[in-house]
């Protein structure tokens, strides 16, 4: 059957990552399994504007003829170039509960990042905190939140970044030997929270014994 | 949880070196399939290197530099070299302002300078 997937998955081969098509069908959910010819003028839509938005960070240089060529596939007409919008500030909270979700909070922290106008440089830094955030989430606490804050005022334009869950928290001796750099974990935790800090512009951490742990972290980019 | 045929990451005999891409996001069954395999065929078809290909890799957090480090380990203990190609310039500027280590691998810039470090280029 020709699904969503895999016809655009055949069209994006090459120019963008296998790691980055799944990311990018498993945020179209059920409409990345359907059949091509069956979906309903508002799923191409979905897709569409999926598509524009990753094609654009993620192959910038073919983004145009890529996007022209998914649209075909489609049989949809070829989307009109979109206008970029200013930047605006935003705030989402994401849920966070499974090793998947690790992956698509990555996705959307690296876009809303190049979104308000970081350079790829603090794009990457942001996705690879958000992925240490996210991943003591699933790995110690089960599950939680990531929240991505976009601010943009007249002085500076930067992403805060709040990762809470209800797990089981960490204690002042551990927490010492964490940034102390003497904690060792076997899944490396100690080692995650430690480089959120030091790739964050400002960086803040709350967690008490069975109160669960709450890490906030700036980033700062572009005037 | 076992992992299925299909998820489990191609290895590549490259010259007398193991190449493996890696084009998937790795989890631990992933990482301890892979360190397994690599193991069995660096002992059973006497290869001098493994090279892990990360030019895919958009981002390399801690958790991942742990995975990659500790094959570097196993690979060393079965006295073959690991080479790490193809790590993006943003990702490398991200893993030095992180301070992690990668000690136990070393990297080149592309599959050939790799091959030639490995002494497996005329």
């Amino acid at each position: 059957m020709r699904t969503v997937e895999s016809e655009i998955g055949a069209i994006l081969e090459g120019s963008i990552s296998a790691i980055t098509q799944r990311s990018i069908f498993r945020r179209l959910g059920g409409v990345a399994t359907s059949p091509m010819q069956m979906l309903s003028d508002a799923e191409r839509q979905t897709v569409q504007s999926e598509l524009e938005r990753s094609v654009r960070l993620f192959a910038p240089e073919r983004s145009a003829e890529l996007l022209a060529s998914c649209a075909r596939a489609m049989g949809a007409p070829a989307a009109a170039p979109l206008a970029t919008p200013p930047p605006a500030a935003s705030a989402r909270r994401l849920p966070i509960e499974s090793e998947k979700d690790i992956a698509g909070a990555r996705l959307d922290a690296w876009s809303e990042a190049v979104r308000i106008g970081m350079s790829k440089f603090t794009a990457v830094k942001v996705a690879t905190a958000v992925s240490e955030l996210a991943r003591n989430i699933v790995f110690y606490a089960g599950s939680g939140t990531v929240e991505l804050k976009a601010v943009l005022d007249s002085r500076e334009r930067r992403l805060e970044i709040v990762a809470a869950d209800q797990g089981p928290g960490i204690d002042t001796e551990k927490l010492a030997s964490i940034f102390g750099g003497t904690f060792r974990s076997e899944r490396g935790m100690g080692k995650g929270l430690v480089a959120v800090q030091k790739l964050a512009d400002d960086f803040q951490i709350d967690t008490r014994p069975g109160r669960g742990t709450r890490v906030s972290c700036v980033f700062r980019g572009g005037q | 949880m076992k992992l299925k045929a299909e998820e489990e990451l191609p290895i590549i005999r490259i010259r007398s070196c193991l190449l493996v891409s890696i084009q998937t996001e790795l989890h631990d069954q992933l990482a301890l399939a892979l360190q397994t395999s690599l193991m069995e065929r660096v002992r059973t078809q006497g290869v001098r290197g493994v090279i892990l290909d990360v030019s895919w890799v958009e981002v390399i957090d801690s958790y991942i530099t742990r995975i990659l480090n500790d094959i570097g380990k196993s690979v060393r203990f079965m006295g073959a070299d690991c080479y790490m190609v193809g790590i993006r310039p943003a990702v490398a500027m991200t893993l030095v302002e992180m301070g992690v280590e990668l000690d136990a691998v070393s990297t080149a810039l592309n599959l050939d300078a790799a091959l030639e470090k490995l002494d497996l280029l005329q």
